[in-house]
């Protein structure tokens, strides 16, 4: 297992992309409440202001809505961010996009040159332009073979639930050449302000994300942990110990945890010390222990006549 | 709070400069119709405004009452702003909030204190609430308003009503039209030397306004050891604390939700105070 695998292994709860991930101080923060990884907001070639106002919206109790668009400064901007991450010893993925293979690559290889451990591949963020790689298997390949090609450090991809089919995508990026998996991105939604009758999201639609997507994510994981041997981060709606523990026992190696993390730094705190209550209680060692865990039941495939 | 963006109509528009308005709307339609938990709101929190169809924007409320009329004071800068002034009585905007921490109030008056609120052009928006708040609690206090010039005072009228000029109430011009001439900075030095002369002391220093104003406001504070509560501002897309895009180095603080309102043991350890944001796209920039 590489030195980043060992990490994530000893503290399997990150930081998901785009929550508190544009300067340092928000992330290490995060790191210090016990992550054992943060991924940073995703970065492209260049800066990028995004979709205007309004663009993240609490639609429900713990339910989000964002259409944020990928604003970000441009690599060249965040390399001293990266380099702050660093200099903290914070263990740091960096979160990449880009408008070709090329781009992908230069920002990927401009990410690991300023020090980062591991790369994020998003190529699922369901409102802009990237998502159209995510939802066909044959540019996936293409796009992880090329980047992982120029890396020395583990590349993560990034799935959106928003396909037909996320397993034979997941399975792309394997074959392709991906050390682990991240899944889920959010899912497209809408909301309109019945007084205007308009959408109220600049861009029209955006991404759901928090406790309403929970179990999309949980059975999404449960469907690619029978599927890919690499490991699988699953990433969604994580509030509590229990979300937490529930994504292990679909099959994830680790959580990633965004949306939860508005509320103040501990949140990550607790639902660290809640998951790890749930260990103890249940006379566990670790996290790897009960990872699948939901597979070994047999459900009822049939129904009742 | 109110969480999604929701309509309500405006009730009445006050112009109170040329380019600054203030805008009231009542907001007991809202949390009727769609079962919202009311709070009453404390000075220093402020609202994301929505002009649909151009923007989003975070606007201090300049007043809210038990009736449950909410208000915002608006400079007009930008697009947004421009599309907000062209808004008349009746027409609908969005709001969502309020959002942040709100001023740290004393709860009584103690010891005979002074505090001293300073607020520089649309900054005294937020600082409107506070004194109306200090007043009541019958806390001793001195405004000061600085501004450019005599066109860009506001607000005069109302604070006349429960403070003398020129005793409890201080207006600044850079150009010297009226009052004062020269910085806010300045004519709060001279008053605190004065203060401290005639044996007053100076609990709490309230302040909104430029963000390099507050800066030497700040220091001048830490030199005289009186602690200062500054509302600042940054650049905000949620409002909530989920971005990420407000926070201040190194310490993590996010200007929407620990903030706006931050005091000077927070502002002490924080090394973008006065000299550095970030824009839309969260690229730091020198103030
Ligand atoms: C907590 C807080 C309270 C505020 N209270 C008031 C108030 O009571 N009265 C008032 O007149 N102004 C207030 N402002 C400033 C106000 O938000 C900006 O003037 C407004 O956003 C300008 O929008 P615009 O489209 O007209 O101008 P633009 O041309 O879009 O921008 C002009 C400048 O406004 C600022 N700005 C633009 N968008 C944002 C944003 N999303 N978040 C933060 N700043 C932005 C930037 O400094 C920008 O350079 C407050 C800002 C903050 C952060
Ligand atoms: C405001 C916001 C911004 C996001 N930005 C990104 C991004 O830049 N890159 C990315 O891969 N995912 C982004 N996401 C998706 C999250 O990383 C995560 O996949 C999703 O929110 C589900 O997890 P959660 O429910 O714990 O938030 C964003 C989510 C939110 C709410
Ligand atoms: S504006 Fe999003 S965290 Fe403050």
């Amino acid at each position: 297992m590489s030195e980043f695998f060992k990490k994530i292994a000893e503290k399997p709860f990150i930081l998901a992309s785009g929550i508190l991930g544009v300067s340092y101080s928000s992330m290490k923060r995060i790191f210090e409440g016990g992550a054992g990884a943060v991924v940073t907001k995703s970065i492209g070639p260049i800066l990028r202001k995004g979709y205007k106002n309004p663009s993240i919206i609490e639609i429900l109790p713990g339910t989000f809505i964002n259409s944020v668009g990928l604003a970000n400064p441009g690599i060249d901007n965040f390399i001293s961010e990266i380099k702050e991450l660093k200099q903290n010893n914070i263990t740091t993925i960096v979160s990449v996009f880009g408008d070709s293979i090329e781009t992908y690559t230069q920002v990927a290889v401009k990410a690991q040159d300023a020090g980062a451990d591991a790369i994020e591949l998003n190529i699922s963020c369901p409102h802009a332009e990237i998502s159209i790689i995510c939802q066909n298997k044959q540019l996936t390949y293409e796009y992880v073979v090329a980047v992982k090609k120029e890396l020395k450090i583990p590349l993560i991809v990034k799935l959106s639930p928003n396909v037909t089919d996320i397993g034979e995508i997941a399975l792309s990026a394997e074959k392709a050449g991906a050390d682990a998996i991240t899944a889920i991105n959010t899912v497209n939604a809408m909301v309109i302000d019945i007084e205007t009758q308009r959408p109220i999201l600049s861009h029209g639609s955006g991404g759901l994300s928090g406790k309403a997507i929970h179990p999309i994510a949980v059975k999404k994981m449960f469907d690619l942990y029978k599927i890919v041997r690499i490991p699988i981060f699953g990433c969604g709606g994580v509030f509590t110990g229990e979300d937490a523990i529930e994504f292990f026992l679909a099959g994830a190696s680790a959580v990633q945890i965004g949306s939860a993390l508005y509320q103040d730094y501990n949140a990550i705190t607790n639902i660290i010390n809640s998951a790890k209550k749930y260990l103890e209680v249940h006379n566990y060692k670790s996290f790897s222990d009960i990872v699948g865990n939901a597979h070994k039941f047999e459900t009822q495939e049939a129904p009742d006549f | 709070m109110i969480k999604k963006p929701r309509m309500v109509q405006i009730s009445e528009i006050v112009q109170e400069s040329k380019d600054v308005k203030t805008f009231t709307f009542n907001i007991k339609s809202i949390l009727s119709n769609y079962s919202i938990q009311y709070q009453d709101p404390t000075p220093g929190e402020f609202l994301m405004v929505w002009v649909p169809g151009i923007d989003e924007i975070p606007m201090s409320l300049s007043g809210f009452n038990n009736n449950k009329d909410w208000s915002i004071t608006v400079k007009e800068v930008g697009e947004c702003t421009e599309m907000l002034f062209n808004l008349e009585k009746s027409d609908l905007v969005g709001i969502r909030g309020p959002f942040g921490n709100g001023f740290q109030i004393p709860e009584f008056n103690f010891n005979n204190q002074l505090n001293i609120v300073v607020g520089g052009g649309i900054g005294m928006a937020p600082l409107i609430p506070l004194i109306s708040e200090l007043i009541k609690l019958k806390i001793k206090i001195i405004v000061i308003e600085g501004v450019k010039s005599k066109e860009e005072i506001i607000f005069k009228k109302y604070l006349k009503n429960y403070l003398i000029e020129n005793e409890t109430f201080y207006i600044s011009t850079d150009d010297g039209s009226y009052g004062y001439k020269g910085f806010a900075t300045d004519l709060f030095n001279s008053i605190i030397e004065k203060e401290i002369e005639k044996g007053n002391k100076i609990n709490q220093v309230y302040s909104c306004g430029p963000e390099q104003m507050m800066y030497e406001l700040f220091h001048i504070c830490e030199k005289f050891n009186i602690s200062f509560q500054g509302s600042l501002e940054r650049m905000m897309r949620c409002g909530f604390g989920m971005c990420g895009l407000c926070v201040l180095d190194p310490s993590g603080i996010r200007v929407c939700r620990e903030g706006p309102i931050l005091d000077s043991k927070i502002l002490r350890t924080c090394t973008d105070f006065g000299k550095y944001n970030r824009d839309f796209s969260g690229k730091k920039n020198t103030i």
